[in-house]
């Protein structure tokens, strides 16, 4: 215990603490400038001057750490003096254009000088000239209003781990800059804008759009873009997001955010935004009202239903739609059109391998929490980057090599370069291979731990690869192969991150039983990456074709039972199809109409021009969206929804949290469960739903996870759901499998596809938020700078690809951290995306279609 | 083996002295420089790959040392103390000198790119002022005729 007096006040603190901290605990309030939560201390500011007894001179609090008996004074007229001649010394150089400065209104350093002054400088000489630096598309740089703190360096160095930006020049000549002293060319985070205390480093975004304090609401909402969830503020004025920020200590990301979350808001005010409901007449979509538009619907669907049966329709569900409308959907098929055909594009990956991880390890969904990987001892990283499909998880992950945990990534990981004890390249597609490899060297090391005999038989029976052959089909050394499982057997705590290539490659359900092995074997704590904002609560709600809300087997029916007495209605007991199950029975006539919510299926499923032919097969197809996507295209009816901004509701973040969306934005239009809502009604289902909040109170009837949960749980922060890691089936699909199959001879000279997952895009929203395409504004295929050398290839020349589904024209961008044999393209941007050239293969387990091994070619394009 | 290949290799070397590869950076901004001519953006990626230390870190480094050379200098650097010492001993005379006689401005570089004139505080030489460094080489006792006949030297 450790006593400290502050201000004639008596402190006892447990742990050790700066008197800054002492202070705040005890509620007096110290200024500072170059202190700020979660950075490294630095002490650079001498604003935090305090007098302590038996010191001769003044101490920074930020820095200086109580000892037992300190006597402390945080005011004084010899501090005030101080303070003001610091403060004095910051006004030689920064400008006093605060009617001009964004940051007026919020500045620290304004408000600083208006409780210390001083009133007059007694500087006569100029100040520092620095012309303002628009070479950024993103950040303008000010660096006449500097003061040097340094805050944005150690956030991008210390937390971020981007380092893009130093501290350059020397004394008073110093100042922040980024290597290339203009463009930024960084991770774009953002987080050195939201740390600078004065306007030096502002966001082009909402320049000069509005004042600090004409900021008409601040809502608490949770970000659209990825798994991870997000908390961050919407500062709205006049029906606008002007800016999106975090809120220190808030939430996962604890007052960081990423160049999506930060930047990719701009889509909502999209002048592309559908505003009416449009029905198709004589071929083409033409606007109708919402009751014209809402009856066709609800007739067509009821006609199909009556001549075909309710397994002529399917619906396609969304993981960027919240929990609310994700749980009507599903009981709109349950219980009003008597269909379990309900899947979405979570199939693609993430519901697959919770379902099979499930089935084996009793556990799906990732059991751990984020900030969890950090207190791991070894980090193990397969199928994509988490610094760029969940930055903030990726952070965890810099985080945690920084701390002196191990880090190993096999394929390409970009963000992860130097934030890894090992990096494995494998070939592309011989993933699978290497897990098995890396099976039989941690079975020489560790022995099974004997709790699941059953999964141990399996393991035994699995004819693995030996390090002799991988390192001929994979391009992995023995050594590398060796290391790699000695590194993770020899330490108690492993955290196991995986992404979507991995499981969504040939071979899907064999990878997740070797990563279920490995994990088991290890005691890993799992991470399944999560590309959309609500991949988990889609899953929780039922959105699933053999699941019903709650993650309840379907085929079980007692819990048919409970759900069919609340819903007053009988739900089929034959399972569903899966996604891609749906478009091949539409193509082949038996599916008769679509339903989609949310969801892009032309330009997000593999094989684009086979998904269009299916879709024009259908009888009826429904969109709802935001946007003309390539689906709504096609549509029969289009319904206009809300977007993220403009609704409540929830998202189930990857690591199961439920967390609340509010609405900022008034929009006419209709939520999607509203929408959903007012079709079962007119086909005779009750919908008692007036809110969101409605719709969590049924959900909190039917769904075990979410028993008794409300709104108001959720903001006291009871926001994680139950799971306590007991299987809901047993031995669902370790079924039998033999050995891996050796299918690729001779990598050398053959190029394969693989889809980039870019830090700055998602696809059709990111593609309409202006800023992110400033800094990624246009689709390129990347390769590295040998294979580029190898066709004669140049950063920029204009190249075909081609696959057997078709071509895309690119330009070439070259990075030498990309494999050799592998051609990266990403599914972004309108026309060019990477799924319209790849075919797929179901997986007979999982139902994930998988991506075949895609081979291409790149030709260089001499006419265009 | 070309020039890259044996500034790598020279790189390495300087890396084993030191127990933290960043503690290697002044020792190779210095082969960098002599490599490159001065510490040119491409010097500075070079470093940062080399080390791998991200290259605004090795920019912020760079910038804060003034004996790095961050611009185009002539073949040959004169680095002239106008000191105290120096001073009372003529050395703005010297300065005056380079000027006239050679066209070299202070922090400026001959029009045929022989010599940069930069200026220095001390270089510890007050018992003999004025004193200068040509590259590597000292001299003291300066005089005009002296630094003529030095000059003389450096083609």
């Amino acid at each position: 215990m450790i006593t400290v007096t502050i201000n004639g006040k008596g402190i006892k603190l447990e742990k050790p603490a700066t008197v800054l901290e002492a202070a705040r605990i005890a509620g007096i309030k110290i200024p500072t400038l170059c202190y700020h939560e979660g950075l490294e201390l630095y002490g650079g500011c001498r604003l935090c001057m305090v007098e302590v007894e038996k010191m001769p001179k003044l101490q920074t609090a930020c820095t200086l750490y109580v000892t037992d008996g300190m006597v402390v004074r945080t005011e004084s007229e010899q501090i005030t003096k101080a303070r003001r001649g610091v403060l004095e010394f910051l006004l030689i150089n920064h400008p006093l254009d605060c009617p001009y400065c964004d940051k007026a209104g919020e500045c620290e350093l304004q408000d600083l000088v208006m409780k210390y002054g001083p009133t007059t400088g007694r500087f006569e000489e100029g100040k520092r000239k620095h012309p303002e630096s628009f070479d950024d598309p993103i950040i303008v740089r000010n660096m006449e209003r500097c003061v040097v703190c340094t805050r944005c360096v150690r956030m991008c160095d210390g937390v971020q781990g981007a380092s893009a930006i130093a501290v350059t020049n020397r004394g008073s000549h110093s100042f922040i800059e980024p290597f290339s002293s203009g463009e930024y060319n960084c991770e774009y985070c953002g987080n050195c804008l939201a740390v600078c205390p004065v306007g030096a480093i502002m966001s082009r975004l909402h320049r000069h759009a509005y004042r600090a304090w004409q900021v008409e609401q601040e809502v608490n909402t949770v970000c659209s873009y990825c798994g991870v969830g997000c908390s961050m503020v919407l500062q709205v004025r006049e029906d606008t997001i002007k800016r999106v920020i975090p809120k220190i200590g808030l939430g996962v990301n604890k007052g960081l955010l990423c160049a999506r979350g930060r930047f990719g808001y701009e889509y909502v005010g999209s002048h592309e935004r559908l505003s009416s409901p449009l029905v198709k007449k004589n071929g083409k979509l033409e606007p109708a009202t919402w009751d014209e538009a809402l009856t066709t619907v609800a007739n067509r669907l009821k006609e199909i239903k009556e001549r075909f049966g309710g397994e002529a329709i399917a619906g396609v569900a969304s993981p960027r739609c919240t929990n609310e409308d994700n749980y009507v959907f599903q009981k709109l098929f349950r219980a009003g059109l008597g269909s379990n055909n309900i899947d979405s594009s979570a199939r693609l990956g993430y519901a697959g391998a919770q379902k099979y991880l499930e089935g084996i390890l009793g556990q799906g969904a990732t059991a751990n929490i984020i900030s969890g990987i950090v207190n791991s001892e070894g980090v193990f990283i397969i199928g994509g980057d988490p610094t760029h499909i969940n930055p903030i998880l990726g952070i965890q992950v810099r985080a945690a090599f920084r701390k002196g945990v191990r880090v190993i990534t096999v394929g390409y990981t970009p963000g992860l370069e130097r934030f890894r004890t090992a990096g494995l390249l494998p070939y592309p597609y011989t993933e699978g291979m290497l897990l098995s490899g890396l099976l039989e060297e941690l079975l020489k090391i560790k022995s099974l731990p004997g709790g699941n005999k059953a999964f141990e038989a399996k393991i035994n029976e699995f004819k693995r690869l030996s390090a002799g052959d991988i390192e001929k089909v994979c391009n992995i050394t023995k050594e590398e192969l060796s290391q790699a499982a000695k590194a993770l057997s020899d330490i108690s705590s492993v955290s196991m991150v995986i992404g979507r290539d991995i499981i969504q490659c040939t071979g899907a359900s064999t990878n997740l039983f070797l990563l279920a092995a490995i994990a088991y074997i290890l005691d890993a704590r799992v991470y399944l990456l999560s590309e959309r904002p609500n991949e988990q609560g889609l899953i929780d709600m039922g959105c699933l074709p053999d699941t019903l809300p709650g993650g309840r087997p379907l085929e079980i029916g007692s819990f048919r039972k409970r759900d069919e007495d609340v819903w007053d209605c009988q739900i089929p007991s034959k399972e569903g199809m899966t996604l891609m199950e749906i478009i091949e029975s539409a193509n082949t006539g038996s599916i008769k109409a679509i339903y989609v919510m949310g969801e892009n299926p032309v330009y997000n499923l593999p094989d684009t021009n086979f998904v269009k032919n299916a879709l024009e097969r259908l009888g009826f197809l429904v969109v709802h969206d935001i946007f003309m996507t390539e689906t709504a295209a096609m549509a029969d009816v289009v319904l206009p929804s809300l977007s993220w901004a403009e609704k409540d509701g929830t998202y189930t973040n990857l690591e199961r949290r439920i967390q609340r969306l509010r609405k900022a934005i008034n929009r006419q239009g209709m939520e999607d469960w509203r929408i959903l809502s007012e079709v079962g009604k007119k086909i005779g289902l009750k919908m008692p739903y007036n809110s969101a909040e409605d719709v969590m109170t049924e959900i909190s009837m039917v769904s075990p996870l979410h028993a008794g949960l409300t709104y108001e749980d959720i903001e006291r922060g009871l926001d994680q759901w139950p799971y306590k890691g007991e299987p809901l089936r047993q031995g669902l699909g370790v079924g039998d499998r033999g050995p891996v199959k050796i299918q690729m001879p001779g990598h050398k000279g053959r190029l394969y596809l693989s889809i980039e997952k870019p830090l700055f895009h998602s696809g059709t929203l990111s593609r309409r938020a202006q800023a992110l395409n400033s800094i990624y504004p246009e689709p390129v295929v990347k390769i590295n700078p040998e294979t580029a050398k190898k066709f004669g290839l140049k950063d920029g020349d204009i190249v075909a690809v081609t696959s057997s589904k078709g071509n895309l024209i690119l330009p070439v961008r070259t990075d030498k951290l990309i494999g050799e044999s592998i051609v990266l393209v990403t599914n972004t941007f309108k026309g060019k995306g990477a799924m319209s050239l790849l075919s797929y293969k179901l997986d007979p387990i999982t139902k994930i279609p998988c991506i075949d091994a895609v081979e291409v070619t790149i030709e260089k394009v001499v006419n265009i | 083996m070309n020039r890259t290949d044996e500034l790598i290799k020279e790189i390495q070397e300087v890396k084993k002295s030191y127990p933290k590869t960043k503690a290697a950076l002044l020792p190779v901004l210095y082969l960098a420089q002599r490599e490159f001519g001065w510490l040119r953006p491409e010097a500075l990626e070079f470093v940062s790959e080399a080390l791998d230390i991200p290259k605004a870190t090795v920019k912020g480094v760079a910038t804060f040392y003034a004996m790095y050379k961050h611009k185009l200098m002539g073949r040959h650097l004169i680095q002239l103390c106008t000191n105290v010492s120096c001073m009372i001993f003529g050395a703005e005379r010297l300065v005056d000198f380079l000027k006239n006689k050679y066209g070299l401005e202070v922090g400026g570089t001959t029009a045929d790119g022989r010599f940069s004139l930069v200026i220095m505080e001390c270089i510890g030489a007050c018992g003999t002022a004025p004193a200068m460094l040509v590259n590597d080489d000292f001299y003291e006792n300066l005089t005009e005729k002296y630094i003529e006949e030095i000059l003389e030297k450096y083609k």
